[in-house]
């Protein structure tokens, strides 16, 4: 072990001073002395494409390793044959149906293939972006280390993951909105989501009203100089404190439809409330101390 | 006509919307109609539940699809219009959300069938091309396409996947459903065959009527192996009299004895005689009434799909397929009586061009195949677990998305091509425009096929004389002449069997009104 490495180190140090050596762009340089170890970063694996003729099949193994898949993607398939003979053909079937079932090991492998595949599905419905479809898949993955699974649903594990991953990257979404695109309840997602909170310590604070503006905004199709206004006033909603007690997707609509009537746009409470999954009077009443408080700091 | 005239006529043919019109009309007709027949083929996702006992079935209807424009979703959930410019800038794909109906069916066994949850679903994103119906910049004006950073002379006709811009390669296909003859050795003799590339719904069974040296007719089709005696099948297919073979196969005299001393040869007399016959060959060693069925399954399935048709009773269609088979048989007799001399197979007749909506096609069809899998997968899962079974949560739509945009951004397309998308050459504007004109054969280049590569008399009009590269490719790559003009497949395909049969055609298959036995006289 510790000769490879130390060749590893003789291979990849700097020749002059023997210090580490960082790849910066394409160059490779002694983090030490400075020295250009290398100018031209040559990838000495296996070729992505095949540039021989009628050659099918690139050289390249796969896809990269991904954290979205329980064996990081690194996962064997056993392709189906087309061109040879039938009694080939049912042995590859017989062979992939093996393959199939000794690709997961335990439960708790088989658990985790599931709600991954959930977490996947979630993360393509809501347009999270695949960073946080990796994060997600982590914090399920420290859940389940945790033995917090246990009494609980992993469809909740799923989507709670997923709601957690997207607030700690502070591109929120609204709990209805994930609990009505996940296979799992309300409930089950509460129930979930609370007990990884207690027992993981997400880094998750007080949603901000404003990371819910740009979609709502869309949905509501609101102008841009609409959007920028609510925008405007969620900072003041929140430097006033008004947002206290109250749920931000209700002050992000609230903010959206005072800017909406600032600017003479049809939009009514109504339609605000609908897309924040709010009732009115929380838009409204919301509206109203925002309104106070512009007044107030006019006079 | 005059110099002025044609002076008109040619500028014509190279305005921005002719360049690459063969590629916009081809993907608009797989937007318009192709993406919907493959629903409709599909029709229904089966499940395995309500296998075990007391559970009720569960399947799922596929019903209308429809689309939107391009549009790009981003982090904080917004969705915008896309335009091009953004799409190749920002390394994203050009592509629009899909929407299917679907609907889940519980019951059927016991209970009535109920609907347990219908809804239109999005299954997907579907990288849109470039100027066609669907891109977000369909009827601008120049200046409308300079704001939104746009080259109002570009041509359109590519894709933008992953921000790279590609081109699907239109490809030279010989023409399926059509008899070819044409001499063969086999053991050192020279042989005749008729071949038949049949095709249906994205299935292509290759099927092979050989004369050999001893003067017999032989069939050979996929899932059979070896070949099977013409008379035999046909007799399978129910033509059964030997008067009635011969008759349908020709009145010439010389067939006649040829075809009489096939007949002699026949190892069997009645249909189904011929049936248990062929079931000996395609399940050997199984039970009798095993191999009735596979036989019966496979002259259905795997010989001459493609004259099967919807609203044809099945008789009809057995009964079409042993007169095909007779055609074929035909063709391998009068070539070998030098009455005819063998096919040409590079006649640009025999030739079909795969556009970019065949290729879309194809790949749509094991898309939704794969996610109509991964539906049934879901479905079986949810259903174990006792969960409620709704549309939006058994639909996965990122697997019909990345079986769209794979092969797209690799070229590697289903069945095993690869290249078939390419980077859009922007070496310079012409560059562009031959690039989109372009048209490949699938022929190896390591092989010298020398009459593939030569320039074929019937290729006037259609293909540049002088455009082709140097080497390897040369004569197999070659590019649209200036004013070609690219036929489609009918529409309606009833409608043109109507039409034929009112202008005196007799013995279409499914006309009603028409007295099939007529036919014979």
């Amino acid at each position: 072990m510790s000769q490879t490495q130390s060749t590893q180190v003789s291979e990849s140090g700097c020749p002059e001073c023997g210090g580490r050596v960082r790849a910066d762009g394409t160059e490779t340089v002694c983090t030490d002395c400075g020295l250009v170890v290398g100018e031209h970063r040559i990838d000495h694996g296996p070729e992505w494409r095949s540039f021989s003729e009628d050659d099918t099949n690139p050289e390249r193994t796969g896809a990269p390793r991904t954290r979205a898949r329980h064996d990081r993607g690194l996962s064997t398939e056993i392709g189906r044959p087309t061109r040879t003979t039938a009694r080939k053909r049912r042995r590859f079937a017989r062979l992939r149906t093996h393959h199939n079932r000794a690709q997961i090991g335990s439960k708790r492998d088989r658990n985790r293939v599931y709600a991954f595949t959930e977490i996947r599905r979630l993360c393509d419905v809501l347009g999270v972006p695949e960073a946080i479809r990796d994060q997600a898949c982590v914090l399920f993955e420290s859940a389940q280390d945790a033995d917090l699974l246990r009494g609980r649903s992993i469809e909740g594990f799923a989507a709670a993951s997923v709601y957690a991953a997207a607030r700690a990257a502070n591109v929120s979404r609204t709990v209805p909105e994930v609990c009505s695109a996940a296979k799992a309840s309300t409930d089950e997602h509460h129930a979930a989501f609370d007990a990884m909170n207690r027992e993981l310590g997400l880094p998750i604070g007080a949603v901000h009203p404003a990371e819910y503006l740009a979609r709502f905004a869309s949905r509501l199709d609101c102008a841009s100089d609409v959007e920028s206004r609510a925008r405007e006033l969620a900072e003041t909603a929140v430097e006033a404190g008004l947002v206290g007690g109250k749920n931000p997707s209700g002050v992000a609509a609230a903010c959206l439809y005072t800017a909406g009537r600032e600017h003479d746009a049809e939009l009514t409470q109504q339609a605000a409330a609908d897309v924040a999954d709010v009732t009115p009077v929380t838009v409204r009443n919301t509206y109203v101390d925002l309104r106070d408080r512009l007044e107030t700091a006019i006079e | 006509m005059n110099r002025e005239d044609r002076r008109v006529v040619s500028r014509e043919y190279f305005s921005d919307e002719r360049l690459a019109e063969h590629h916009f009309r081809s993907f608009n007709n797989f937007l318009n109609r192709g993406m919907q027949d493959v629903v409709d083929e599909k029709e229904t996702i089966e499940t395995d539940i309500g296998d075990k006992e007391g559970q009720e079935p569960v399947y799922v209807e596929l019903g209308d699809v429809r689309m939107v424009t391009p549009r790009v979703r981003e982090a904080d959930g917004s969705e915008e219009l896309l335009y091009p410019q953004e799409a190749r800038l920002r390394n994203i794909t050009y592509s629009a959300p899909v929407f299917m109906e679907m609907s889940i069916v519980r019951g059927g066994e016991e209970e009535p069938e109920t609907v347990v949850d219908s809804t239109e679903t999005k299954v997907g994103r579907m990288p849109i091309m470039v100027g066609s119906e669907k891109c977000n910049m369909a009827g601008f004006s120049d200046e409308e396409l300079i704001d939104i950073g746009e080259d109002p002379v570009d041509p359109g006709g590519y894709f933008i996947v992953n921000g790279s811009e590609r081109v699907l390669m239109t490809s030279e296909d010989l023409a399926p459903n059509k008899i070819l003859a044409e001499y063969d050795t086999k053991y050192g003799d020279e042989i005749q065959v008729a071949k038949t590339f049949s095709q249906r719904r994205g299935y292509r069974a290759l099927v092979l009527c050989e004369r050999n040296r001893e003067g017999l007719l032989e069939v050979s089709f996929p899932s059979v192996s070896g070949s099977i005696d013409f008379v035999t099948l046909v007799r399978a297919l129910g033509l059964e009299s030997d008067e009635e073979i011969v008759h349908r196969v020709s009145d010439d005299p010389e067939i006649v004895k040829y075809m009489l001393e096939n007949l002699e040869e026949a190892s069997v007399q009645t249909e189904e005689e011929a049936i248990e016959e062929l079931g000996k060959r395609v399940a050997s060693g199984q039970g009798k009434n095993y191999q009735l069925k596979r036989a019966n399954y496979v002259i259905d399935r795997y010989l001459l799909p493609h004259l099967h048709e919807e609203g044809v009773e099945e008789e009809d269609v057995r009964i079409n397929k042993a007169y095909y088979l007779c055609r074929m048989a035909e063709a391998c007799f009068e070539l070998a009586l030098g009455r005819r001399e063998s096919d040409d197979k590079d006649h640009y007749a025999n030739k079909r061009l795969k556009v970019s909506g065949d290729l879309m096609k194809d790949l749509f069809r094991t898309a939704l195949n794969k996610l109509a899998r991964d539906v049934k997968y879901q479905l079986e899962r949810a259903n174990m677990r006792n969960r409620e079974l709704t549309v939006n949560t058994v639909v996965r739509s990122d697997v019909l998305t990345e079986r769209l945009e794979h092969p797209i951004a690799t070229g590697n397309w289903v069945g095993g091509r690869s290249g078939v998308s390419q980077l859009v050459d922007r070496t310079d504007y012409m560059g562009v425009l031959s690039h989109l004109r372009r048209l490949r054969s699938p022929l190896s280049r390591s092989q010298p096929h020398f009459e593939a590569r030569d320039l074929h008399a019937t290729q006037w009009g259609r293909i540049c004389p002088s455009e082709t590269p140097e080497g390897p490719n040369c004569g197999l790559v070659k590019n649209f002449a200036q004013a070609m003009e690219l036929s489609q497949d009918v529409e309606d395909e009833q409608g043109l069997k109507r039409e034929l049969a009112s202008m005196g055609v007799e013995g279409i298959p499914g006309i009603e009104g028409v007295d099939r036995t007529t036919a014979d006289d």
